[in-house]
This record gives structure tokens, C-alpha cells and sequence, in this order.
């Protein structure tokens, strides 16, 4: 992506209505401009005063007070959960007695069990500490796993909102020499020219590359697409706005091009629409 | 806090909560609870999940005060975002839930009670609303339906029927515009 792509992609993320992998290759983007970084500071902070425009409610006064009961009581347990590790030694007494050494015997005895219980708590702790990070490993886990089930139920829903559009037409495209088994369909919306490409039978591309869709109207040059790869399976199922000019007699092709794409086909195509 | 609470600034109110003082989360409470409320109210929909939604809020607030840093933004945009942020999750979280069919404000009933109207009449407020009203329709819907919704761009699209480019359009030139309307009055 340029770094106009990505300034456009600031607006929609001040708003948090980025499409998850959209965002996150935005984030990427960010580590490295400080100009973006700014810029989206701001439209966050443009963005936080459409809060005026809900009307403002008065909650019950019981939320004022258990808020600030909850605080209080984090803090009592934060103070109590310091332990004190002075250890105070009995001092000997002068008169020393049977009854006096008993007394000794039996505050050293209970002080010792006072120490098992809290070795016994303090390793209990350690473990569910343990636990937690394991769990909030898990949850992270799950949540990119989530996270990446939506971008695919996103995509997903495009394709079928298409594919049922009474508009809907459709161009099968083949594997070329190159990729013998490879299949594609193309179907698109000729009214809206939202469109969604299904891929079959790709073989992985390389680290460093990726494929290309491309738009060659009839009597023109190739116009760039969407950038993608496949999944394990050799598959890939995104979407795509077809161009005008494309719709009549045009032929639709995939080459493999390096990761960031390329403005022009450079590589071996794929798959190929028929010429008509 | 020594100040009258009133008079501190939103970033000294903050550092103060950061720091453990519980009278600066309450004075937060005070200044900004009418609009947190009707934020997370407007999302969700209903007053007890809005108050519980509220509760969570302000203790996030005060375990991650020490997070804020004035130089990354307003301490109003920073609370506003953990109040949206959780309200969204709670909305998600709920399944599917009767969903505003317009936009457009909620009728003012019997839930504005006088200092909420007082803040309804607020200068920022009215400057606030002024500006979205000069936005075209379209562009302010797609901007309402992003904020009080969490929609993508995408599921925009798809909830009014229109291209996603369009959506991205008025999107963009709605913010734009409504970024330039607020400048002129330099909140």
C-alpha cells in the first residue's frame, strides 16, 4: 500500500470501522509514521465529541456509591495483601519458668503454623497466578482466533450478498500451463460492481511474493486489483470492486508479483478469463 | 486535591486518580457521568446494563488512570473511549438486541433530568450538534452509525444498501467536514 492508501485508511480507523485486517495492517503502518500517528490522534479526538450528540442521561446515585465502595475495597485488599516479613523474636523473659517456657513453646509452635499456612497461601498463589497466564494466553488465543473468524464471516457475507444479487454475472477463469489445476470465478454485481473472486487450486507463493488480480478492458492496459494469497488449502475468497470499464468484454488475470504488489504485471499469470 | 474541584483541569483530574485519589475519581464522575450515561445509553439501549456498563467504566478509569498521557490526546476523548469501547463489547456480547432502526436522537422524555439539560444546552454540546447538523444526511448517518453502533464500513454498507466506496466517501468527508465545522469554533 502507498502512503496515501494509508491515510485514508485513518479516518475509518479514528472511528474504529476497519475491517480487522485492514486495521491491523494499518497499525503496522503506524510504528513507523509519526505523521499518521498525529494525524490520527486528532481525528480521534474529532471523533470522541460526536459523544455530545447522545443526549445525556442521569444515572441512579447507587452507581456514585458503588463505584467508590469497589474502589475502597481494592484498596483495603491491596494494604492487607502486604505481608509483613519482620519477624519479631520472642525475647527471653527473666524469670523463666515451666509455665513461661510453655507459653514459648506454644506461641513458637503457633508462630511456625502461621508460617506453613502462609507458605501454603503463597505458593497457592503462585500457582493460579500461573493459571491466569495460561488462561489469558488461551483468551488471547482465542480472540485472534475470533478476530480472524470474523474477517472470514465478513467476507463471507460479501460473497453471498453478490452472488444473489439479481445483477449478478459471472466469469470462470483457468489455470494457465503454470498452474494446470488452478480455478477461478469471478462473479460481480453489474449494477454496483461489487464483486467477489473465488480462487481454487493456487499453489503457496513465496515469502516475498504474492498474487495480483488484474482488470484488462478491451484495447487497454491491465488495471491493478486486490493483492492476496492463498490459505493452506490453495484457496482464497475476497472481495473486489470491479471498474466500469472493465464489465464489457474484459478479461480478468492473476500473476504472481512481489508481496507489496506491483503497478504493472511483471510475473507468470495464473488464471486467465477467457478472451472474448 | 487542593484546588476547588472544579477549577482542575480534565488532565490534572486524571494524574490525581492515577495516583490513588479517590476524590478525583469522584470529582470525574461528577463533571462527566451525564455524558458517559447518555453515551453508553444511546448504545445499549437500557438503563441497567448502561449503569453497570457506567460502574465498569470509572473502576477501569481507576486502575488505568496512570495509562493516560496528555500528549496522545484529550482526557475527554480517553474516557470516552473506554466508555464506547466497553459499551460496544457488552452490546456485542449481549447477541442480537433490538437495534435503532434511524438514527437521530432519542425523543427527550422523562430520563433528562435538569442538569442534563443543562448539559444538553452546553455550549460545547450545541456546537457539537450544530456541526453534525450541516453534514449531509447521508454523511451523517454513516458517521453515527460507525460511533453508536461499531459498524465497519463494510456492515455499513451492507445496512444501507450502498456501495462501499460511497460509504468510505461520505465517511471520510463527513469527519473532514465535521473536524473543519469544530475548528472554526476551536473546541
Amino acid at each position: 500500500m502507498e502512503h496515501q492508501d494509508y491515510q485514508e485508511l485513518l479516518v475509518p480507523h479514528s472511528l474504529d470501522a476497519l475491517e480487522v485486517s485492514e486495521a491491523r495492517e494499518l497499525e503496522a503502518h503506524l510504528e513507523t509514521c509519526a505523521e499518521c500517528r498525529a494525524e490520527l490522534l486528532a481525528l480521534r479526538d474529532d471523533a470522541a465529541l460526536l459523544a455530545y450528540t447522545a443526549v445525556p442521561a442521569e444515572p441512579r446515585p447507587q452507581v456514585r456509591a458503588g463505584i467508590l465502595e469497589s474502589v475502597r475495597a481494592e484498596q483495603s485488599v491491596d494494604r492487607a495483601g502486604a505481608v509483613n516479613n519482620k519477624v519479631v523474636p520472642l525475647r527471653p523473659r527473666a524469670n523463666w519458668n515451666i509455665w513461661t517456657m510453655g507459653l514459648r513453646v506454644a506461641a513458637g509452635l503457633a508462630f511456625v503454623a502461621l508460617l506453613i499456612g502462609l507458605v501454603v497461601l503463597w505458593r497457592r498463589e503462585v500457582k493460579l497466578r500461573q493459571e491466569i497466564a495460561l488462561l489469558n494466553h488461551q483468551l488471547d488465543f482465542k480472540q485472534h482466533e475470533l478476530v480472524r473468524d470474523r474477517d472470514v464471516l465478513a467476507r463471507e457475507r460479501e460473497a453471498l450478498t453478490v452472488l444473489t444479487s439479481p445483477n449478478a454475472k459471472r466469469l470462470d477463469m483457468a489455470g494457465t500451463q503454470t498452474a494446470q489445476n488452478a480455478r477461478g470465478s469471478f462473479v460481480y454485481d453489474q449494477k454496483s460492481g461489487r464483486a467477489v473472486f473465488l480462487a481454487e487450486g493456487l499453489p503457496a507463493t513465496p515469502g516475498d511474493k504474492a498474487y495480483e488480480l488484474w482488470f484488462i478492458p478491451k484495447g487497454h492496459s491491465p488495471v491493478p486489483g486486490r493483492i492476496f494469497t492463498v490459505d493452506s488449502s490453495g484457496r482464497a475468497l475476497l472481495p473486489q470492486q470491479m471498474p466500469a470499464d472493465a464489465m464489457e468484454n474484459g478479461v480478468i488475470a492473476i500473476t504472481q508479483e512481489p508481496k507489496s504488489g506491483s503497478a504493472v504485471p511483471t510475473g507468470a499469470i495464473y488464471l486467465s478469463s477467457p478472451k472474448s | 486535591m487542593q484546588a476547588e474541584p472544579s477549577q482542575i483541569s480534565d488532565n490534572d483530574l486524571l494524574h490525581a486518580v492515577a495516583v490513588g485519589d479517590e476524590s478525583a475519581l469522584a470529582a470525574c464522575y461528577d463533571r462527566y457521568r451525564l455524558i458517559l450515561f447518555g453515551l453508553i445509553l444511546r448504545i445499549l439501549n437500557d438503563r441497567q446494563e448502561a449503569e453497570d456498563v457506567l460502574q465498569e467504566v470509572f473502576l477501569q478509569v481507576w486502575r488505568r488512570a496512570g495509562d493516560f498521557d496528555e500528549a496522545r490526546g484529550r482526557a475527554f476523548t480517553w474516557l470516552v473511549t473506554i466508555a464506547r469501547s466497553r459499551a460496544l463489547d457488552r452490546l456485542r456480547a449481549a447477541g442480537s438486541r433490538a437495534r435503532l432502526a434511524e438514527e437521530a436522537a432519542q425523543e427527550p422524555g422523562k430520563e433528562v433530568g435538569d442538569a442534563a439539560v443543562d448539559t444538553l444546552n452546553s455550549e460545547k454540546s450545541a456546537i457539537v450538534r450544530n456541526a453534525l447538523a450541516e453534514l449531509t444526511d447521508e454523511q451523517r448517518k454513516v458517521l453515527l452509525l460507525a460511533y453508536f453502533e461499531g459498524l465497519t464500513q463494510t456492515e455499513i454498507a451492507e445496512r444501507l444498501g450502498d456501495p462501499l466506496g460511497t460509504v468510505k466517501t461520505r465517511m471520510r468527508s463527513g469527519l473532514i467536514k465535521l473536524r473543519e465545522l469544530l475548528a472554526q469554533h476551536a473546541t
